[in-house]
């Protein structure tokens, strides 16, 4: 390093003691076994096992704390010898991933406290893992019994993201239930017939399985978290591993969450509370964390990375005959259907499971966005004009000659930023794409769920505050899986939705800010005021503008014209828009189901959720 | 619609097509009007193009004039060349017209300049 170097890592050291110190009271000091690392974390994009996998060959690792929004994150050795190793090795020196920035390292006197961790008391009621349930022979015996070609209609086929084979039921992913007056021709394979027996012996439990799903993962696919349709099935489901190790990811709507190794020919069962209230899903990567089988205490353990093979999972469960009467109604289906069987059909964003059906989707849209924003939209675009600062950045350094696509241009906020590149934008709006087209710019009128231009033919993407008026997750996929196609390799998109946090580090968003010069209102009005599409047979709150958000799918109105006083001499229009505000967290896990897509960065900016992501070069 | 941009249009996402490019052109209205030219973005544009499909776009509305029917070589450092490819790139725009779907035929209407490539439900 050059003395320029130095002085600038140090500099950077500096900033960071302070900010950590103000943030958490921790302080830095001149030796430790703990390493924090100043420059990257959840907020930039790194991920544990990336840290993990850098670290590893200094020494024992016996945690690595990551803070959610925070750009820093921590290694605590298990020798101090080995942090001086890899401080002295990695200080200024290392660049992490494509971000051109060096590593900025310091010790530090302790590592904060964080609910994420690995031990075994924190996993779900419930949930029984049984290690050794079956010998690598059976395994085989299993992996080969499966044929994936033959199977009736859709019992076997390959998923967006994985192969599936269903037994005795097929389960339908477009309703998440099956058809309990339709078996399958194929009965569970003759092979798995040892199951009831030996899970009796291993377990006491009797259990008796007449549906079986076969998944084969490979390496870097996986599986959204969800809860198995309480209707569906009985109260165990019981799933086999084979081939290969993989993290299971449980998540309670209260925050907690867990994350349980599912070693190779183990049996996980989902009873109780784990079954009916968690949800547990598989983040697509190629490695996960583990704790070291030699001390299971994880305050002793160490800490590693397991590179993932091809897994194939044998999930067995029992067809429910009749309703669910479990205890956990929030989460439960037929609950909801005795509950609402007089009203009408209700949302609730509490539960994990996507409820507005594929075809009220394209309805509610068309109705409740697209006709909105074109009767809305001069008024609307002479409300548009304030540019925002990072995506203006974005759009500046691109270089000359750059073609960019502005997904929902609008009116052109974007366009004229960057007078060197070749700015191209679709709205589904005519009115305001006219706008646009009326300030110089090139546009045409599409919907983001099917933009018609060659694919990899953008250098750059940008989809601002678009995303979140698509109103299933599959639609809010598919818009983001037609921005992936259409950028080039190693193309960047930037992609910003609002958030249902409206308020970060205690800072509030310009949008609550705004509140005082309005009416003032309490937020509690969502919760009571609804507004009913009888045309759709659905309804959904109504959101009071510059609160909080209460519910994640929800109406915000738009009242046409103010008078210029400030005094509304008579009755305005009020339209109502649809929105899907995203929880943190959220359009990130969204965009891991995208295979050619990386993530470069995640963060919070002025109430949206933001994600800086490229097309991977292969 | 300037045919830059019909350089990258397709009609792709149509049930049953599959490239769904090059586009045709049908066009009743077309204007020319003065853009300010950028040497260095037209050298770095040209390798992203379909060229064929340019000049064919260019020809088949009248306004090929002197391009070429190849990209040169050394086209970077041809200021002629450049402002050719400049002119039929940025100045010559369809205002209102069709585009055709090679595949299916359908039709897509430009209006006011801007081409509408919404589709119905059913099409999708």
């Amino acid at each position: 390093m050059s003395y320029k170097d130095i002085r600038k890592c140090n500099k950077k050291q500096k900033r960071s003691s302070h900010m950590l110190f103000r943030e958490t009271g921790i302080k830095t000091c001149d030796r430790s076994r703990i390493l924090m690392i100043c420059n990257a974390g959840l907020v930039s994009g790194i991920q544990r096992e990336e840290v993990i996998n850098l670290f590893l060959p200094f020494g024992k690792l016996e945690d690595v704390c990551m803070l959610p929004g925070k750009s820093y994150c921590f290694v605590a050795f298990r020798n101090e010898e080995d942090a001086q190793e890899a401080y002295s090795v990695l200080h200024g020196k290392t660049i992490l991933n494509a971000t051109e920035v060096k590593l900025i390292l310091a010790f530090v006197e302790s590592v904060p406290k964080t609910d994420h961790d690995f031990k075994s008391s924190s996993w779900p009621n419930g949930l029984i893992l049984l290690k050794d349930f079956i010998t690598e022979v059976e395994e085989d015996l299993l992996i080969r019994c499966v044929n994936w070609d033959t199977g009736a209609g859709n019992s076997g086929r390959a998923l967006k993201h994985r192969r599936v084979r269903h037994y005795g039921y097929e389960f339908r992913y477009d309703n998440n239930n099956v058809d309990k007056d339709d078996p399958l021709p194929e009965d569970l394979p003759k092979e798995c017939s040892f199951f009831e027996e030996r899970l009796f012996q291993r377990s006491g439990i009797r259990f008796k399985p007449d549906q079986l799903t076969v998944n084969e993962y490979h390496p870097g696919q996986g599986i959204p978290p969800h809860i198995d349709t309480h209707s569906a099935f009985e109260g165990i489901i019981a799933s086999l591993s084979l081939g290969s190790l993989v993290v299971m990811e449980f998540k309670h709507t209260d925050g907690r969450h867990a994350s349980v190794p599912l070693p190779r020919r183990s049996l996980v069962l989902m009873t109780g509370e784990s079954r009916y209230a968690w949800t547990h899903g598989i983040t697509p990567r190629k490695m996960d964390v583990v704790v070291l089988e030699e001390d299971n205490k994880f305050e002793n353990g160490c800490l590693s990375v397991s590179h993932r093979g091809t897994r194939t999972s044998f999930t067995f469960r029992r067809i429910l005959r009749g309703e669910c009467c479990c205890n956990f109604p929030l989460f439960c289906d037929s609950f909801k259907k005795r509950e609402s069987s007089s009203s009408s059909f209700k949302i609730e964003s509490e539960t994990a499971n996507d409820n507005i059906d594929n075809r009220v989707a394209a309805k509610l849209e068309s109705m409740h966005v697209h006709s909105v924003y074109e009767e809305i939209a001069s008024h609307f675009s002479e409300t548009r004009h304030k540019a925002w600062p990072n995506i203006s950045n974005f759009v500046n350094d691109l270089p000359p000659g750059s073609i960019l696509l502005d997904v929902g241009c609008g009116n052109g906020k974007y366009f004229g930023v960057n007078k060197n590149i070749f700015e191209i934008g679709c709205d589904q709006s005519i009115g305001l794409a006219s706008v646009a087209n009326k300030r110089g710019f090139q546009v045409f009128t599409s919907n983001c769920l099917h933009i018609p231009l060659k694919p990899g033919i953008a250098d750059a993407c940008i989809c601002i505050a678009v995303i979140h008026h698509l109103s299933t997750k599959e639609r809010r996929l598919q818009a983001l899986t037609q921005i992936a196609e259409v950028l080039r390799p190693g193309g960047q998109a930037l992609v910003y939705v609002w958030a249902k946090e409206q308020e970060r580090d205690k800072v509030k968003s310009s949008y609550l800010r705004q509140m005082g010069k309005r009416n003032s209102g309490k937020s509690d009005e969502e919760t009571s005021h609804k507004h009913c599409v009888s045309e759709l047979d659905l309804s959904l709150p109504v959101h009071k503008n510059r609160t909080d958000f209460q519910h994640g799918d929800l109406f915000v109105p738009w009242k046409l014209k103010h008078d210029t006083d400030g005094k509304t001499s008579k009755e305005v229009p009020t339209f109502y828009r649809y929105y899907h505000v995203f929880e943190e967290g959220e359009l990130e896990t969204l965009s891991r189901e995208i295979l050619d897509i990386r993530i470069l960065k995640s963060y919070y900016d002025q109430g949206n959720w933001c994600l800086l992501m490229e097309k991977s070069k292969e | 619609m300037k045919l830059l941009t019909h350089n990258m249009l397709t009609s792709k996402c149509l049930k049953g097509v599959n490239v769904g490019y090059p586009l045709g052109i049908l066009a009743k209205d077309v204007k020319v009007s003065e853009v300010d030219f950028n040497p260095e973005f037209v050298s770095r544009i040209i390798p992203k193009l379909d060229w064929n499909v340019l000049w064919n776009a260019a020809d088949s509305i009248g306004h090929s004039g002197e391009l070429p029917k190849a990209v040169i070589s050394d086209y970077e450092n041809n200021q002629e060349f450049l402002k050719k490819a400049h002119h039929v790139l940025m100045e010559v725009e369809v205002i209102n017209g069709e585009l055709i779907c090679p595949e299916s035929g359908r039709k897509f209407p430009i209006s006011d300049g801007i081409p509408n490539m919404l589709l119905n439900e059913d099409e999708v």
